[in-house]
């Protein structure tokens, strides 16, 4: 066995087994810390898996996708692009995409409530030609094996074809999905398309193609052509995939397709567009790997500011390993000391220690992996639930657990002790031989001045840091890199100021308690720190800095939407379809049915409102039309920046929308941060019906929307788009008119309809929001939880260190209460040094927060808020927890047995 | 000399159809074992779809177009080509149309994605010097990437394309544009060298008892072919020629068939000769095996199953599908301009040309072939079709 491996035996195994609670407290703060973090790393995955490119599960692999800078392609680019290819061996593959859900039950009406289920419209006769050897051997025969077949010899049901061919209301539906509804061939399912109440058949179940993922319970498929009559979409695609057949020079033909297809891109649109094909192309040419990455890109920002917070308990956590560490060194000293005089060498010694905190992270990490896992499988809901209301449709709800994930958690585990257990070893390695002889103090004591002037210095540095712009990740999202550093600044900063602060703390509480013998001897450990001490207070002034710093966050966040909902939601009755469950929803109102809702005698005004998803410098965003009239009168928007004085009813007059004289349109406050556009800014708007120009008059806030937004003139929308399909409905009603019984009258006659009246909507609106912190506040507790568990460690530690002082105490007369009490003060007084830095620092991470990292990442403006009462909340936990672990610790110090070494 | 233009076995209650017929029966068995069209009973049939009638006449180029009025309907193209280096190729180029069973009573069609007509295609090329055989099958709906057109022969399936483009010279000019994935493509011009030959009585080639069990079955026997052909990568001109099958019909299978054999055969004296063995599953030849010659002026001459015999030479079981094929044929018949007796051996130019079904999965053999004399003299080119060699194919078309 080599030495270090033979001192880790001897001298920390027998250690460890010596005192098992402490030990096993140690593993279960970093089990916990890099469960928290993987937890959020699984959730994470699964949201993002669970935007994939859907066609490629059902049919091959595409080689290139065409897509609209705006809205739907027209059906008749197919034979124009089949004419231009010529004898090129390409497959064209159409696809209609859109959304639907279950229908609501029992009136209920919540948003994202229900499953969004992805529909998917392909031609169901061409994609068989994907199970015939080419283009490529999927293997799959859809009728032949999704359908019903007769028993007896396996041969197809052959009406069975026909009928599904003919029949538009077939759905072919993935296997979990029919194993979890036990849904059978020829069942009914009924959905809600667009604002309709669609009964579909269930037709089979989507054919598994191998060596690809199994289809997602969500995915169903229809034939193309009863997917466009669905949702309203006749003649419309969402985007055509293209597949080179497979042969000798395949990367040339596929180069060759590209540029037939960019080359007929820029030819000039059908109608009166203003702007050549050349300036503003009809399509854009994409991959599926593309989409995939666009669609992991949307939430990056999300998932690595929720990376960040679940770090939180980890940082935390390495403090107390290094305390850990640091209070093993101490207590380890003699042996080290004699180990050295026995000429064991320093390296052996560092290598022995390095190796000890290796073996602590790897059993933390394997504690992590289990913990982490289980609650992966409840935060997933959590970050599915934030995914669905800001990006995109997600049904992730179970997080899997990866080998590769394993190992990450594993590495971070033991990555990070070997990090917290460097300066220990270190430590430990630089114990002289000939300090045994001297027996000095057993204890050591930081410089808390010089850590304090460190602390300054890191913390002007992050200072510095705050004000540097984010990183801009391509697709528009940023990342605040420099303003984490600021906030990591900080709390570092804190945790060395912390130190000095617990002295003085000392000091003070030595000139109150003069007369309280416990007290004073609480004091007295207090007034020269050991490092654990002040290892333990950095520990809580960080966790208490991050949570009280979130709370202020939130807090703000709260005061601002409500602000928002105030002024935005005025209205009496807001209509969209009961498909809507997520921001990616494709379920709109159809124009019969919101005609017939406007017929309504009780109605005295309707906006209309639309919504197409766009791509602007090849960024996706929103443009949304509406009767700025109605707007005016009604819900005058949250200006950021209003526009000049007579633009807002400018804005509503016909523009021909061209350079001279460009449509005025306002901008959300985000989409100024994605695009870096402010008001006078140009933008050229791609529509069905060719580029249009427009210029930026206002900037307005809003709060529902993270991929900003462009505002203009419904009536120009619907010239644009050549469409009337509605994303929603904001009805004012006559006074006197119930808003209850219309919604009731109209959910009776549209059930296919969502409808909210005022105070629901507002009420539902904050749901939502607060729904989407719910995550944070279970990242911040178990900070909380380690930071606490990391306190009593501490005195765990430091009794033990005091066997002989207890002792002596008690042979003084002090009863076990009084020592159990000065255990208390102690305890209570590092937690009001770390309370007291922390809420401090929170102040100033409140402001990152708000100001910096939110505004960088979301482009969302906050108004400062101190939510007081919460943050006494949290002062009283942190002290009344502090105070009662150690008490708890001190009382069973106290009982401590003398000649006992450790327990 | 047994001259007959179809014969009706009395005993049959059902239809029975031409071998271009069962040919289709065969290759668009890929579709109908799934798609049910071939299991409707003639009566019901001959309701809903029309059904060929004697006396008929035929309009060009319109008649060269598509009949949606029948159900089914096929063009169908073989030839042998040569490169300038006389490198030999055999290629096969067919496009079928086939109604659903309730086209007639469903609404308008959509345009862009039809549900009443279905186009199923298939391609294939053989390089007789390296023995590789490329096919491709496909099957579209009616709509924006295949259809026919009912005005004059256009018919398309993806990039692969049969279109009459007649010019001042000559009238009757065929393009045809086809591929095997990015394998191979072909690019021709086919040029009826003999006039257009309409097989059966008065137009009307019977099948059956049945009067509704007939087809109309037009044929181009003899199209020079000028071209390019792209394979491995290279493309080199190709001269050669070809034969045209264009046939229409509402007409079905029965029971007791197990497939057939067919050929047909350009001779280099400008005559040619078709020629299909019916197979029934009790091993016997059916009555309505026919032989036909069509003389250098492009008159026909039919012969009855006794007029004619085809005996296999040698075996090829596929590797892929394990269908057993008999191989080389030896065929016995009498030339009707001489009365002479003749005897050929059809021998095939590779072994494996088979057309494995993927999408319909009813595998089948159709190959390119020399036509030898008694004394091993090559006298001209055939095409092969075997059916029904690979499972019980009645079965699968019922």
């Amino acid at each position: 066995m080599s030495i270090p491996l033979l001192l880790l035996r001897r001298l920390a195994w027998r250690h460890w087994q010596l005192a098992p609670v402490a030990s096993g407290l140690l593993v279960l703060i970093l089990a916990l810390g890099v469960a928290v973090f993987f937890a959020i790393r699984l959730a994470n995955r699964a949201a993002v898996n669970s935007f994939q490119h859907f066609t490629e599960l059902v049919t091959t692999q595409t080689d290139w996708i065409l897509q609209a800078a705006a809205g739907d392609l027209p059906e008749g680019v197919l034979p124009e692009i089949r004419g231009a290819l010529g004898e090129a061996p390409v497959v064209i593959l159409p696809v209609v995409e859109s959304t639907a859900t279950r229908p609501p039950e029992g009136g209920g009406q919540r948003i994202g409530a229900r499953e969004t289920f992805r529909l998917l419209g392909l031609d169901l006769i061409g994609i068989q030609n994907f199970a015939s050897g080419a283009p490529s051997a999927a293997g799959q025969r859809w009728f032949t094996e999704s359908t019903s077949t007769t028993s007896e010899d396996s041969r197809p049901d052959d009406q069975a074809f026909w009928r599904t061919l003919g029949n538009p209301r077939a759905v072919f539906i993935s296997g979990e999905l029919a194993a979890r509804s036990n849904l059978r061939i020829g069942d009914p399912l009924p959905l809600i398309i667009n604002d309709a109440l669609v009964t579909l058949e269930v037709a089979g179940v989507l054919p598994r193609i191998p060596d690809r993922p199994a289809a997602p319970a969500g995915l169903m498929v229809l034939d193309l052509p009863a997917l466009q009559r669905w949702t309203g979409r006749e003649g419309r695609l969402s985007r055509i995939e293209f597949v080179v057949e497979p042969g000798p020079r395949a990367d040339q033909r596929r180069a060759d397709l590209r540029a037939v297809l960019e080359r007929l891109a820029a030819t000039a649109s059908v109608g009166s567009a203003p702007l050549s094909g050349a300036e503003a192309p009809r399509w854009f040419i994409t991959t599926s790997s593309e989409r995939r990455e666009a669609g992991e890109m949307m939430t990056r920002a999300f998932r690595l500011n929720l990376t960040i917070l679940s770090l939180l308990a980890l940082l935390v956590g390495l403090y107390l390993v290094v305390q850990a560490l640091d209070g093993a060194v101490v207590r380890r000293r003699a042996e080290i000391a004699i180990l050295r005089s026995l000429g064991v060498e320093e390296g052996m010694i560092r290598a022995a220690w390095l190796i000890e905190a290796g073996v602590l992270g790897l059993a933390g990490g394997l504690g992590g992996v289990v913990l982490g896992w289980l609650g992966a499988q409840v935060s997933v809901r959590f970050v599915g639930q934030t995914v669905n209301a800001l990006y995109y449709a997600t049904s992730a709800d179970t997080a899997q657990l990866t080998a590769g994930e394993f190992v990450v958690a594993l590495g971070v585990s033991v990555a990070a002790s070997l990090l917290a257990g460097w300066i220990p070893a270190r430590a430990a390695a630089q114990i002289p031989p000939a300090q045994i002889l001297g027996r000095q103090g057993a204890t050591s004591a930081p410089n808390t001045r010089r850590a304090a002037a460190l602390g300054m210095v890191i913390g002007l540095a992050a200072c510095g840091c705050a004000l540097l712009p984010p990183l801009r990740f391509a697709g528009g999202a940023r990342f605040p890199l420099a303003g984490y550093a600021a906030a990591l600044g900080w709390i570092f900063a804190g945790g060395l100021l912390g130190a000095w602060l617990l002295s003085g703390m000392a000091h003070a509480g030595a000139a109150l308690g003069s007369r309280s013998a416990t007290l004073r001897i609480a004091a007295s450990h207090l007034l020269r720190p050991t490092s654990r001490h002040v290892l333990a207070t950095a520990g809580l002034i960080c966790a208490v800095a991050m949570t009280a710093g979130m709370i202020i966050l939130v807090g703000s966040f709260d005061r601002t939407m409500r602000g928002w909902i105030e002024r935005t939601f005025q209205s009496d009755l807001y209509v969209s379809s009961a498909g809507a469950q997520s921001a990616s929803t494709d379920n709109r109102i159809q124009p019969t049915t919101w005609r017939a809702v406007s017929t309504h005698p009780g109605i005295a005004e309707i906006n209309v409102m639309h919504a197409m998803e766009i791509r602007l410098q090849g960024i996706a965003t929103v443009l949304i039309g509406s009767d700025l009239g109605f707007a005016e009168r009604h819900a005058p928007p949250a200006w950021v920046v209003p526009p000049d004085s007579g633009q807002f009813a400018a804005a509503s007059q016909p523009h021909r929308a061209t350079p001279e004289d460009p449509a005025l349109v306002f901008v959300s406050e985000s989409f100024q941060e994605r695009f870096r556009l402010g008001v006078g800014g140009s933008l050229v708007i791609p529509t069905a019906s060719g580029p249009r120009h427009a210029r930026i008059a206002g900037i307005f806030a809003d709060y529902g929307n993270e991929r900003g937004s462009i505002v203009v003139e419904r009536t120009r929308f619907t010239e644009w788009f050549h469409t009337d399909l509605a994303s929603s409905l904001i009805i004012k009603l006559h006074p006197g008119v119930d808003p209850e019984g219309v919604r009731s009258e109209w959910l009776r006659a549209h059930p296919g309809l969502q409808i909210f009246t005022n105070s629901h909507l507002r009420a539902e609106v904050l749901r939502i929001f607060r729904q989407t912190f719910a995550i944070t506040y279970a990242l911040e507790a178990i900070g909380m939880v380690v930071a606490v568990l990391g306190l009593a460690m501490t005195l765990v530690s430091l009794l033990l260190e005091r066997r002989s002082e207890l002792t002596t105490l008690r042979a003084l007369g002090m009863t076990r209460a009084e020592l159990a009490r000065a255990a208390g003060w102690e305890g209570l007084q590092v937690g009001l040094a770390g309370l007291s830095c922390g809420l401090a620092i929170s102040l100033l991470l409140g402001w990152l927060l708000i100001r910096v990292i939110n505004k960088q990442t979301f482009g969302w403006t906050l108004q400062f808020e101190l939510p007081v009462g919460a943050l006494a909340l949290l002062s009283g936990l942190v002290l009344a927890s502090a105070a009662v672990t150690s008490l708890l610790v001190g009382r069973w110090g106290s009982q401590l047995p003398a000649e006992r070494e450790e327990e | 000399m047994n001259h007959r233009h179809s014969r009706v076995r009395v005993s049959d209650s059902h239809a029975r159809p031409s071998r271009r017929f069962h040919h289709a029966g065969c290759t668009i068995a890929a579709v109908l074992a799934w798609l049910a069209s071939a299991w409707t009973p003639v009566t019901c049939a001959a309701e809903v779809f029309a059904t060929p009638r004697p006396g008929r006449a035929f309009a060009f180029p319109r008649d060269h177009g598509s009949h949606p009025e029948f159900r089914l309907e096929w063009w169908y193209v073989t030839g042998h080509l040569w490169d300038g280096s006389s490198n030999r190729f055999g290629f096969q180029a067919t496009f079928f149309r086939t109604a659903a069973p309730q086209a007639t009573e469903s609404a308008v069609d959509l345009p862009g994605f039809g549900r009443h007509h279905l186009f199923l295609a298939h391609m294939a090329l053989l390089e007789v010097g390296t023995g590789r055989f490329l096919h491709q099958e496909r099957l579209n709906r009616q709509g924006w990437d295949a259809g026919s057109s009912t005005r004059t022969l256009a018919v398309t399936d993806g990039n692969w394309r049969l279109a009459l483009e007649p010019g001042p010279d000559h009238p009757e000019r065929l393009r045809l544009q086809g591929s095997i994935r990015g394998e191979a493509s072909f690019q021709l011009t086919l040029e009826a060298v003999k006039p257009l030959v309409i097989f059966g009585t008065n137009g009307v080639s019977r099948k059956g008892a049945d009067p509704g069990a007939a087809s109309h079955y037009l044929t181009f026997p003899r199209l020079s072919a000028t071209g390019e052909l792209r394979l491995n990568g290279e493309t080199r001109p190709v001269r050669g020629q070809a034969w045209m099958d264009h046939e229409f019909s509402s007409s079905q299978l029965e029971a007791d068939q197990a497939g057939w054999d067919w050929l047909s055969v350009q001779l280099h004296d400008g005559r040619e000769v078709m020629a299909y063995r019916m197979r029934l599953k009790d091993g016997g030849t059916d009555e309505f095996s026919t032989l036909a010659w069509v003389d250098r002026e492009g008159r026909v001459t039919h012969l009855g199953a006794d007029g004619f015999a085809l005996e296999p030479l040698a075996r090829w079981r596929s590797p892929r599908t394990g269908a057993d094929y008999p191989l080389g044929f030896r065929l016995r018949t009498s030339d009707p301009a001489t009365g002479a007796a003749i005897q050929w051996q059809i021998a095939p130019l590779a072994r494996d040309q088979e057309l494995s079904g993927a999408i319909g999965g009813v595998p089948y053999w159709e190959g390119a072939s020399r036509v030898l004399d008694d004394a091993g003299h090559e006298i001209g080119a055939a095409y092969v079709e075997l059916t029904g060699y690979a499972g019980n194919l009645a079965d699968r078309l019922r």
